[in-house]
Formats: structure tokens, sequence, C-alpha cells
């Protein structure tokens, strides 16, 4: 990977970074598989309404990170989360708060598109019926609707809402994943390489995808490739081996690296 | 760029090493040649059994039936009047007379000649009792008149006419006599004889005469016991299911309750009788012989295998599913009922339907519980006694007659029917609710 292709592909976006208020903060946050430890005490912070791009090599532990900030980690026998993570200060680990309402707040986005084996409307009315978003059908409908134009997918589907979701091509289905989630409005959306499964074409449209969403929604993505999280991100965190190496803002992460793992990365020397 | 790899291959590459080909295709062909030949020997013994049940079976759903004038005489039955005061007359009157009497005249033997009238009348069987009986009682007008009725032929006139007996031998050796045979020819040239359908096998009870046994009273027993299974052991066993594998924490604890599912489905089904004995009908005093105490017992069976079963299915079901409605905030209850349990449906029903019909097919804890019993009026409640279908078959097998032997076969016949609409069902089933995802 040369480091000047990934400097043109950086996003050049308002010079803004620095403005942003955090919407998540992790201080010190560990997480055991049972005895083995995949991440030793992370500090991050998610900054509002941007994009973050979390990398690193493979097994460093960014799925589990990004499984950390909606509790996803709960359902998974024998995984233990130390430390404390906030969303607006709250402390989301907190015996008061309840994780189905913290997972309306901090939506997901799964690697590979997993829609429900149901119409296409059900799978993006789903969140809002059992969040009572809507009072009516026609509440429902538009919130359907509008969310699977924010996805950019409306378009294609409008004509066959009432077909199955799992006959859309594999772009479509990650998309209509991506409605499903902002179906919800949460606040923050996670998304673990979100384009891994996916033609370029189909990547493209969800990268543009993401940066409109930035408006609206503060994002985290996982990904794996370095063009990807120059082009979409404002922020870089660089994982290794269950540390945080390295984060920053993306143009500086790819130019500049202060650590020399993170240099080592994203040169392609290992991972 | 492929340029490069082309060129990039050496021309001399190195001679290809053997690596047995050859040989890993007739390894290929030998299985497949095994494969076939296990296939073949299953399909035929499957040919065998089917064929045997079938050749001695069939004939059971024909019966032999004799048109004889009836007159329903006012001396035998009492006048229109008396009936509609009392009908204990009419239930105590002697019907086979009016039977014996319509043959003797359809034959035209001399009434006063008793070994060719016995002879005669060893032609109907003793079910034309209740044949006429309820003929009189459905409509008391008949009394007085002639009516032509298709009367049930004895089990030897059945038999004899399906060629079931060797006529070759002296005839004092043999269920018919000579002069039987003669009436016999005679009925039949007046065309006063006929096989019909056998409606009374489906809807007949338990009988000592062949030709009025039927497995009514068992399939209706059956029926109870189906019914009791399916509606204790399928919810029960769906949610221990949902329970052990989508709530409970896998610990010490529930690994033994799980190793004890498994063991317990492969206890023989005897023990589950002596159960069912105990606990059931000594302890909790429910009556003998009651498809409540057999059903009870065929849940206890069945329970495992309808676990087993849903939980394999809910484990097919692929977790990125769970993990799409918890990420967008179903509670864990909502993403089982809502996602999780649709999909595993198939599988469940499956799973359900074939341990019904295991336990459609179960014969030893009934026979524990007292099931093997002559009942010959049908059970109004599953607590009234009553047979099942596999309990009938093994009492007919025990019969001598030749009457029963094909009763035995023609039974048989109507289980693995019942059988068959089963899997049918669950075949059916699982290609309705299949869905792709
Ligand atoms: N469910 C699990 N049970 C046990 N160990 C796990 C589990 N999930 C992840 N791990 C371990 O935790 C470590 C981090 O895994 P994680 O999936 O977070 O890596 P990742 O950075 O997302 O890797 P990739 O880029 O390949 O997706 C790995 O060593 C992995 O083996
Ligand atoms: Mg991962």
């Amino acid at each position: 990977m040369q480091m000047e292709n990934i400097q043109a592909t950086l996003n050049k976006g308002p010079a803004v970074q620095a403005a942003k208020p955090t919407k998540m903060r992790s201080e010190n946050v560990t997480v055991h598989y049972g005895a083995k430890q995949a991440l030793n005490g992370i500090n991050l912070d998610v900054p509002e309404r941007q994009v973050t791009a979390l990398i690193g090599p493979s097994g460093c532990g960014k799925s589990t990170y990004l499984r950390c900030l909606n509790r996803m980690n709960d359902t998974i026998d024998g995984c233990k989360v130390g430390g404390k993570i906030t969303l607006d200060n709250e402390d989301i680990y907190d015996p008061s708060i309840d994780v189905v309402e913290l997972r309306a707040r901090v939506g997901m986005v799964f690697q590979k598109p997993n829609p429900f084996p149901k119409s296409i409307f059900e799978n993006v009315a789903y969140g809002p019926k059992i969040h009572g978003l809507a009072r009516n059908k026609n509440e429902l409908d538009e919130i359907v609707h509008r969310s699977l134009e924010r996805a950019g997918l409306l378009k294609e589907v409008k004509d066959r809402l009432d077909e199955p979701g799992t006959g859309l091509s594999g772009g479509q289905q990650q998309r209509l994943c991506i409605a499903r989630a902002i179906a919800v409005s949460p606040e923050v959306i996670l998304m673990d390489e979100p384009c891994s499964a996916l033609d370029p074409i189909a990547t493209a449209t969800v990268e543009e995808l993401i940066d409109e969403l930035r408006e609206n929604f503060t994002i985290v993505i996982v990904t794996h490739s370095m063009q990807q999280a120059a082009r979409v991100s404002q922020v870089t965190a660089m994982f290794h081996l269950g540390d945080l190496a390295e984060v920053g803002p993306t143009e500086k992460m790819f130019s500049n690296p202060d650590d020399k793992r993170t240099q080592d990365y994203i040169t392609g020397r290992f991972g | 760029m492929s340029d490069a790899t082309v060129t990039g291959v050496p021309d001399a590459s190195p001679a290809r090493r053997d690596i047995g080909i050859k040989k890993r295709y007739a390894a290929e062909r030998r299985f497949k040649a095994y494969g076939i030949t296990a296939i073949a020997i299953g399909i035929l013994f499957l040919i065998a059994l089917l064929w045997s049940v079938f050749s001695k079976g069939y004939t059971a759903f024909w019966q032999t039936e004799i048109h004889v004038p009836i007159t329903f005489s006012e001396q035998v039955l009492g006048t229109p009047q008396q009936a509609a005061e009392s009908q204990t007359k009419l239930m105590m009157a002697n019907y086979p007379q009016l039977a014996r009497e319509g043959l003797v005249q359809l034959l035209g033997i001399d009434p006063d000649d008793k070994a060719a009238v016995s002879a005669a009348s060893a032609l109907i069987s003793s079910g034309v009792r209740v044949q006429l009986r309820d003929i009189v009682l459905n409509d008391l007008s008949v009394i007085g008149q002639t009516q032509d009725v298709w009367l049930f032929g004895s089990s030897e006139l059945d038999s004899a006419l399906k060629g079931q007996y060797d006529l070759t031998v002296p005839e004092n050796r043999r269920p018919i006599s000579d002069l039987q045979l003669q009436y016999i020819d005679k009925l039949k040239s007046m065309g006063a004889l006929e096989q019909r359908f056998n409606w009374g096998l489906f809807t007949f009870g338990a009988s000592s005469r062949a030709e009025t046994a039927g497995v009514g009273v068992a399939i209706i027993g059956s029926l109870y016991m189906m019914l009791i299974v399916l509606a204790l052991a399928l919810p029960i066993g769906v949610a221990a299911s949902i329970y052990l594998e989508e709530f409970a924490p896998k610990n010490k604890f529930t690994d033994l309750i799980e190793v004890n599912i498994n063991n317990l489905a492969a206890v023989p089904s005897i023990v589950f009788g002596l159960l069912g004995l105990a606990v059931f009908i000594n302890w909790f005093g429910l009556p003998r012989s009651a498809a409540l105490v057999g059903g009870l017992v065929l849940t206890l069976m069945t329970l495992p295998t309808i676990i087993i079963a849903t939980r394999a299915a809910l484990r097919a079901v692929p977790p990125s599913i769970r993990w799409a409605a918890l990420g967008l905030g179903a509670s864990k209850t909502q993403t089982v009922f809502q996602h999780v349990l649709p999909l595993a449906a198939p599988g469940i029903l499956t799973g359900t339907i074939i341990g019904l019909a295991q336990a459609l097919g179960e014969t030893a804890p009934l026979l524990l519980i007292g099931m093997v019993a002559f009942v010959a009026d049908y059970p109004a409640s599953p607590m009234d006694p009553a047979t099942a279908l596999p309990v009938q078959i093994y009492m007919w097998a025990n019969e001598a007659e030749r009457a029963f032997v094909e009763r035995t076969s023609g039974a048989i016949i109507i289980l693995l029917g019942f059988l068959a609409l089963m899997n049918l069902t669950a075949i059916f089933l699982r290609r309705r609710f299949e869905r792709r995802w």
C-alpha cells in the first residue's frame, strides 16, 4: 500500500475535528473471553457526528471493542467487560441502564448483511415497531420510506417492499441493514466491516452513504481497507494486539503517524 | 499482469508425481457400490415387509355379505305400539331367528330339517343381532314389514369365499361342510352373495367374532392419545428447549440436564410403561386402560424426541439473525419469539410429528397400563377404557382364527396408512415453512 495513494484519497472535508464534542468515551476498557484477555485497557473518545475508523491487524480486538459500545458482548458467553464507557456522559454499563434502550441509541451494522427473512418493509419497520416509534400505519410507512431513502435504497425497492429482504443483492442487503439501523433513529451507528462482502461499486455506494449519514449520526466503522478508512473517516484509531496503538485525525494518521506500529501497518509491513 | 504469470511458469515443469488417481477413482466406485448395495438391501426388506402385509391383509377390507329378505315379524318383535312404550322387548328380541327364517326361506330349505337349518344359519354372523336391532331401533315402522338387508356372513363363509380353506381335506376336518358349500353356490347363483367394502373394520370395536371386530375403538383411543401427547409434549418440549437453548446459563447443571434428556430418549419404552403404572395409576389413582394414562405415558416418551429436535432446530438458526434483532434493541424474548422460533418452526414441527408417529406405533408401555382390554364400546372420553391401534394388532395377532389373521394384517395396513399420512404432513409442513436466509 503506497502512502501517496492513501493521501490522495483522504477525505478533505471541513477541518473541524477539534471542534466536535465527545459522544462516547472509553476509559481503560478491558475485555476477557474466559481467561483470555482480548482488550488491555482502551482509552478512546468517539467524537460526535464524525466517522471514526478502527483499523488494525486481524485479531487485534476491533470487533470486540465495537461490541462493547452497544453491549453486544453481553450476549457472548464468558465475555467480561471492565473499565468504563459513557454515552453522553452516562455510564452504559451502569445497572440502571436498560440494554434495550441503549441498543436503540447505539445501532449496529454487521459484516455480513443479515436481513430478516421477512419482507423489505418489515425489515425496516421492525425496529420502530418494537420501540413504539410510530403511532399508526401512516407514520410507520413514512419512517420506512425515509429510512430507505436515506440508505439510498428506496429507488431500487419502492415497488417491491413486500418482497423478501433476502432476495436482494448483497450490496442492497447491506444498505437494507443500514436502513433498518437508522429507522430506529439511533445516535451512534457501529459498523463492523460493512463492505467486506461487497463489490467495489456497492462499496462506493455504501461509503457515500456513510459520508452523508455523518451529518446526523456518530459513526464508528471497522475496516481492513486503508483507502476506505482514509476516504470516509475523520478520526482513525489503530488497534494492535488488544492495545490502542494510536488515535488521531485521519489525515495525520495516514501522513505522519507517531507510532511505529501504525506506520508499519498502513505501509503494509504487517497485518 | 497475466502475461507475467504465464511466462513466469517454468517451461520444463517437473514430471507429475503419480498420486494414485486410478486408486482414488476405484475407491470412489467401491464406496458408491457399497452404498447402492446397502440401499438395495433396505428396499428389498421393505418390499418384502409390505408384500407380506398387503398380500395377507388386503382381503380384510372386504367382507362377505348375504342379501336376505327379512320379515320383521310382530311375533318376534311385538307390535309397534308395544315397542314405542318400552324398548326392553326390542333390545332382547330374537333377531337371529329373523335372519335364520329369512335365509331358510331364500334357500328354500324345509324349516323342519334341523340339520339343514343349522348349517344354513351358521353362514350368517351372530353379529346380525346388533345389525338388525339397529335397523329396528332406527325406524320402528319396519316392524311387520319385509325388507332386503345385506347381512354379515360368518367368518367361516368369508374365509371359504376368500379361498382361505383347503377344501380337499375330509369334510369333518374343515370348518365348512359340503352342504354349506352347496348353499354358498346357490346363493352365488342367485346373486345374493357379495364381497362388500368392510366399513366395519374401521368402525367396530372389539368382538370375539372376526366379522364384527374392527379397529374403531382403537382408532379413537389412539386419537385421544395423540391429542394428549400433542397438547402436552409440544408446548412443554418447546418451552424446555427454548429455555435450555436460549436462556439457561451454560454450566455443569445445564450440562447434566442435557445429558439426561439425551439418555431419556434411549430409555426402553416399557420402562415408561412401568413408570406410568406406578405414578399415574397407583399413585394418582387414574383409571386403568384409559387413553388419558396412555397419553401421559406416551407424552413422557415423546418429550425427549421433541426436545432434541427442537434444540437442533433452534441451533440451526443462524446467529446473525439473533444479532440483527438484538442489535436493533429487541429484548431476548422478542428475539426468540419473533425471529428465532418462526425460523425453527419447520424443524420443530417435523420433530414433533416424528415423535407422534413413534408414539402412535408404541405398544409395550400400553400393555403395562392395561390398554390390552376387550373394549367393544366407543370411549366417550379419555377417561374411559380404550385400546390403541398397535395394541389391537397385538391382540388380533394372538387369535387363531383364520379371519383374524387377515384382520391383523388389515389393521397393520391401517396403522401404516396413518404413519405415512403423518410423515407426509411432516414433509409438507417442512416444504411449506422452509425459508431461505
Ligand atoms: N466469542 C469469542 N470467544 C473467544 N474469543 C474471542 C471471541 N471473539 C473474539 N475472540 C478473541 O478476541 C480477540 C480479538 O478478536 P476480534 O474479533 O475483536 O478481532 P478483530 O480485530 O475484529 O479481528 P478481525 O479483523 O479479523 O475481525 C481474538 O484473539 C479472538 O480470538
Ligand atoms: Mg472483526
